[in-house]
């Protein structure tokens, strides 16, 4: 009877082992398209069948540090990395700067790479402050731009890339945004989520742009 | 079994209680409020954020720190050789032992120096730059 049981456990056993390592297998691989999609009906290699077709970037038009116009144009069949901050944060946007930075530094000579990132604070942030801002960080606009324009603009283009950021007169500065940098491909698609306060979460953006870069 | 988890507890809370010193009252503290801006190991951010590791300017007004701690700095400074025009928001909550604490951790395991302030000689700097 003690025998017949164990053996049971044994067949129980395996099945975890199973389970456990089938689900490992789904993290390499293809970068998945993030955010909204729909399904239609298509014509593909000459039979019906069911396409899905993903939502892109929506058009935007801002200013950067440097008062060029960025809109699709500007973006058109590069990868860009994304945030949103604001340039009196005092909490976690130096830490985002920080490590865009990073990213911003290793790739220096690639052309197809850009880095955009919205300030929330279309008040305090004018073309002339984001100028000096910078300038003091050391970056150039045909690299990273550094983004205003209206306010809905600015806060309806957070929503569309599933960022939080609102004004809130309790928080420090008065402004509450996610830390999170966005992974945008050559199609305008969301290919990643990631914490840009977090140097290892920061590893793994790198990598995975490394792997759109490739692709091209 | 029990015997070895009531030694490891033991052990543990020694340890713990070991572990209290300044200095790691002055790193918490440094995590708290300053390390969003001047970075994980005090290296600073490029002209926005100066170094406070290894900062000459520190350790040519190591007196001044507790007052700056405190109320914090509007106008251009020089730290190893770049001007930084910023502000740094005061800090008006800390005690004058929370500073003390801080202080020690920016001077001896920050700049390498082999020992900060008292309590006491804190105080009297601080002295010098009452909250009004």
């Amino acid at each position: 009877m003690g025998r017949i049981r164990w053996r049971k456990w044994n067949n129980v056993w395996l099945l975890v082992l199973i389970v456990c390592t089938s689900c490992e297998e789904e993290k390499t691989g293809e970068l998945p398209v993030l955010g909204p999609y729909e399904i239609h009906d298509a014509v593909i290699d000459g039979a019906m069948k069911l396409d899905t077709v993903y939502t892109q970037i929506k058009p935007f038009e801002f200013q950067d540090q440097d008062g060029n116009l960025v809109d699709l144009n500007t973006i058109e069949g590069k990868v860009y990395v994304t945030d949103f901050f604001f340039t009196s944060c005092p909490t976690i946007c130096p830490k985002m700067k920080q490590q865009m930075l990073r990213i911003y530094n290793e790739y220096e000579n690639e052309e197809d790479l850009l880095f955009l990132s919205h300030s929330i604070d279309p008040v305090r942030d004018s073309v002339a402050r984001l100028h000096s801002f910078a300038e003091k960080l050391g970056i150039e606009s045909s690299r990273w731009h550094l983004l205003t324009g209206e306010r809905d603009s600015i806060y309806g283009m957070a929503k569309h890339y599933m960022i939080a950021a609102q004004k809130d007169d309790l928080a420090p500065g008065g402004y509450a945004h996610s830390g999170a940098f966005l992974l945008v491909d050559q199609k305008r698609q969301i290919r990643g989520i990631y914490d840009g306060t977090d140097p290892e979460s920061v590893d793994e953006l790198i990598a995975d742009l490394q792997s759109l870069l490739n692709k091209k | 079994m029990k015997r070895f988890f009531f030694l490891a507890l033991v052990g543990l809370s020694i340890n713990q209680s070991c572990d209290y010193k300044p200095r790691n009252q002055g790193k918490a503290l440094y995590a708290q409020h300053c390390q969003s801006c001047h970075m994980d190991s005090g290296e600073g951010l490029g002209k926005l954020f100066p170094p406070v590791k290894n900062s000459d300017y520190l350790l040519a007004n190591t007196t001044e720190l507790a007052c700056l701690i405190r109320h914090g700095i509007d106008g251009e400074i020089s730290v190893n050789g770049i001007d930084y025009d910023g502000q740094m928001a005061g800090n008006r909550q800390l005690t004058d032992v929370e500073i003390t604490n801080l202080v020690h951790y920016i001077l001896v395991d920050m700049n390498g120096q082999e020992k900060a302030f008292t309590a006491i000689e804190v105080k009297a700097q601080l002295d010098q730059c009452p909250i009004e």
